[in-house]
């Protein structure tokens, strides 16, 4: 129990930076062609995540007149999001406050 | 557990969650179990004319693994409690885990 | 287990897991506080089931397949048992129902469980019209194929991306 107040600060476990990045804009990559932008506010072990003022790419492939393929972006916005924590491939934390 | 109380937090909130086959539904948090399967009542499909199979239904049980997002009313989230009941569970798993 | 009842409970209930679990978002001194104060047994899947026991419902399932059909019996895992089921399929603008009278779904197949609007049940969306089994069928395996065709160009794309796709393998309809 004495652990847990100690545990504050230091990165003993993947999961501690994460904890570290609560209140930060964090950046998260997803399974099916998503990515995800937004301030962290809770986050579990499943890595299920909630996020506020998200900003969503999503990337689409097209096929131009020559049969080429492109790649372009979706971006949509959300004011705050549950992320199913087995669709999260990578969390980056930018650790820059706004 | 945090988010099965936090969801709990949420009941008869109205809700949009976006599976992870596109389609998104809009209605009223009725309930929520440990695995995050959820009940909405009232539902409504936002672009029904490409899911023309949930014409007719008004409410629902969607199984929590399909989930991809749950949009949230940024208004009934406390951005503090959360972030905080957070903390509190990261705790308690780092001194499960030792 | 123990842990989680680190704030709020007293020390000689420390076996019953929902109650406590109730409030853990709320502050540590008002263990009785927040908005919804519903017994926990709510909160079960059991609970979620038990509505929608004996209506008409609509089951997708993780293979795209919609079946529509009475709900009877279910457990915990939410493997189902529905009774005068109808598959219907769709495919472009058309439809065809399928008689296949008793299923028992496997719960980890189940995508969503629609309670069907009995009032509403006959006004099918004027996108689609019904059409015999054999043409949708044809339909829908062609549309199939190119949207697997699709898939595997768009990852093979995206895979330098970094991506993953989400259901590997499955379709998810």
């Amino acid at each position: 129990m004495a652990d847990n107040e100690d545990a504050g600060a230091t990165v003993a476990e993947p999961l501690d930076l994460v904890r570290l990045s609560l209140d930060e804009i964090v950046f998260v990559k997803l399974r099916g062609d998503r990515e995800l932008k937004g301030r962290l506010h809770a986050y579990d072990s499943h890595c299920n995540l909630v996020l506020g003022d998200v900003e969503e790419t999503i990337y689409v492939v097209e096929e131009d007149e020559n049969e080429e393929e492109i790649t372009r972006t979706i971006k949509k916005q959300e004011e705050m999001l549950f992320v199913r924590g087995e669709s999260a491939l990578t969390t980056i934390c930018n650790g820059h406050r706004r | 557990m945090l988010f099965f109380s936090f969801f709990k937090t949420l009941t008869n909130q109205t809700v949009t969650i976006e599976l992870k086959n596109d389609i998104r539904i809009r209605g009223i948090l009725k309930s929520v179990d440990q695995y995050l399967n959820i009940k909405l009542d009232d539902i409504e499909v936002l672009d029904l004319d490409k899911y023309p199979h949930l014409s007719s239904v008004k409410n629902m049980f969607i199984r929590g693994s399909v989930v991809r997002y749950v949009i949230l009313p940024r208004s009934e989230v406390d951005v503090g409690l959360l972030e905080d009941a957070t903390r509190r569970e990261a705790a308690n798993q780092a001194g499960k885990a030792r | 287990m123990e842990r989680l009842s680190l704030n709020e409970n007293p020390p000689n209930a420390p076996q019953q897991r929902q109650p406590q679990q109730q409030n853990t978002l709320g502050p540590a001194s008002q263990p009785t506080s927040g908005p919804p104060q519903l017994p926990p047994q709510m909160f079960t899947t059991a609970a979620q089931l038990l509505d929608l026991t004996d209506k008409k419902l609509v089951l997708v399932l993780r293979d795209g397949r919609k079946l529509i059909g009475v709900l009877r019996s279910w457990d915990q895992f939410a493997n189902l048992v529905l009774q005068d089921t109808v598959e219907r399929i769709y495919a472009g603008k058309l439809y065809a129902d399928v008689p296949r009278g008793i299923f028992l779904v496997r719960g980890e197949n189940v995508l969503l469980l629609g309670e069907v609007d009995l009032d509403r049940e006959d006004e099918i969306p004027t996108s689609v019209t019904k059409a015999p089994f054999e043409e949708v069928f044809e339909l829908k395996k062609k549309e199939d194929s190119q949207r697997k065709a699709g898939d595997k160009k768009r990852h093979r794309e995206l895979s330098a991306l970094g991506f993953e796709p989400e259901h590997s393998g499955e379709i998810l309809f």
